[in-house]
């Protein structure tokens, strides 16, 4: 059977067999372990030991509880990638086992922080090299080897790149005479002006 | 299969009966330690400090011990040969009965641990991906051009690198294609063959 949270595709065995294990847990105390892998998958710090406290009394062993946070944030974090919106979600993990008040619990933590979600994942997405800065300084030519009055201006620019594997940034220097300045703001412009129709 | 040992190795193994009964577990346990977690000096020190030997002794001791059951552990050699093998050391019975003991008790996990010493190939960590369609260029506009970027992360040894590929649908298509047969081939009968009889 094909859900939508899984990409329209069946729903991994795994998260099927997991759902037994979450439906152990109480509604109220699932909204709250979702909060902490919500905060997981946004990037901040996750509080573990608050998670070990909620499932305490649901007398989880350590590798269920491990099973818990990852089962709740590949629902999270698909549902996120494919645009699920919170109905549907819940209603497709009701028919995959999971208790009604669980599932909307879970669903109600997922609309409220559903757009932050989407925009981590939207920043987190492939991205091969990132533009940091660009520095620049206009200079005046007044004689060189080859012609004793030259007298012209010439621009020095420096593109910082952010390498987004290693967090490095290279310093990319161009120098450019006017006219090859001029040359390249047009096309920068009608680049501008291409993707401003697509905005 | 007899183990053959160099003159220069059974000077250094001639320590043990030396060394007396004890010492001899000892000097075993040092040789495992040094075989899970590489040369310890200092308990080299503190062991020769205790039997009233010199450190150099108890180092060659030590390290002959691990060359004996590195290369009796590597060719799995049997009990009858480990036995042979070590009579021509000229040791006690009991010597060479412990010395037997420590080979057959630690066989499993010295075997274990050269397993992990072979060489690997860069093997398979993640792949992230990118859709994109390039809409115009600075020749030609009015463009509709699909495009997949991937990044492979590979692993190997503890170093991870990435591969940035980039290809158009219908190649990827015909990647897919390729890695399916090939997945393919593990049901045909020759490999199902193999498989079993490798079980």
């Amino acid at each position: 059977q094909r859900f939508r949270f899984c990409g329209d595709l069946d729903c991994p065995d795994w998260v099927l067999a997991e759902i037994s294990t979450l439906a152990k847990i109480s509604s109220v105390k699932l909204k709250l372990i979702c909060a902490q892998v919500l905060r997981d998958l946004l990037g901040e710090a996750i509080e573990y030991d608050k998670i070990l406290k909620l499932t305490s009394d649901a007398k989880l062993e350590s590798g269920d509880v491990k099973a818990t946070i990852a089962v709740l944030g590949f629902i999270l974090s698909s549902a996120a990638k494919h645009n699920v919106d919170s109905e549907s979600l819940s209603s497709e993990l009701q028919q995959l086992g999971l208790p009604k008040e669980h599932a909307s619990g879970l669903c109600r933590s997922y609309e409220e922080k559903q757009s932050p979600l989407q925009d981590r994942l939207r920043a987190c997405s492939l991205r091969l090299s990132q533009l940091g800065s660009v520095r620049w300084r206009v200079d005046y030519t007044l004689s060189s080897s080859e012609l004793q009055e030259v007298n012209e201006p010439v621009v020095h620019l420096t593109f910082n790149v952010r390498d987004r594997e290693c967090e490095k940034m290279t310093a990319v220097p161009v120098t450019l005479s006017a006219n090859k300045l001029w040359v390249l703001l047009a096309e920068l412009k009608q680049a501008q002006a291409l993707m401003n129709t697509l905005l | 299969m007899l183990l053959v040992l160099s003159a220069e190795h059974r000077a250094h193994l001639d320590c043990l009966p030396r060394a007396g009964g004890a010492a001899v577990g000892e000097l075993g346990r040092l040789a495992l330690e040094q075989l899970r977690r590489g040369a310890a000096p200092r308990a080299c020190e503190s062991a020769a400090r205790k039997l009233n030997i010199s450190v150099d002794i108890i180092q060659h001791g030590v390290e002959g011990l691990v060359y004996l059951l590195t290369e009796s552990s590597k060719l799995m050699i049997s009990e009858v040969d480990f036995q042979d093998s070590i009579h021509v050391l000229g040791f006690s019975d009991e010597l060479n009965k412990s010395l037997l003991q420590l080979y057959l008790d630690n066989r499993k996990e010295i075997r274990s641990i050269l397993g992990e010493l072979a060489p690997r190939l860069p093997s398979y960590h993640s792949l992230e991906w990118r859709l994109d369609v390039q809409l115009a260029s600075r020749s030609l506009r009015q463009q509709i051009k699909p495009a997949v970027t991937m990044k492979l992360h590979l692993n190997q040894n503890e170093d991870q690198t990435a591969q940035v590929l980039q290809t158009d649908p219908a190649t990827l298509l015909h990647l897919i294609q390729q890695l399916e047969q090939a997945l393919g081939e593990m049901k045909m009968n020759h490999c199902r063959r193999i498989v079993r009889n490798m079980k």
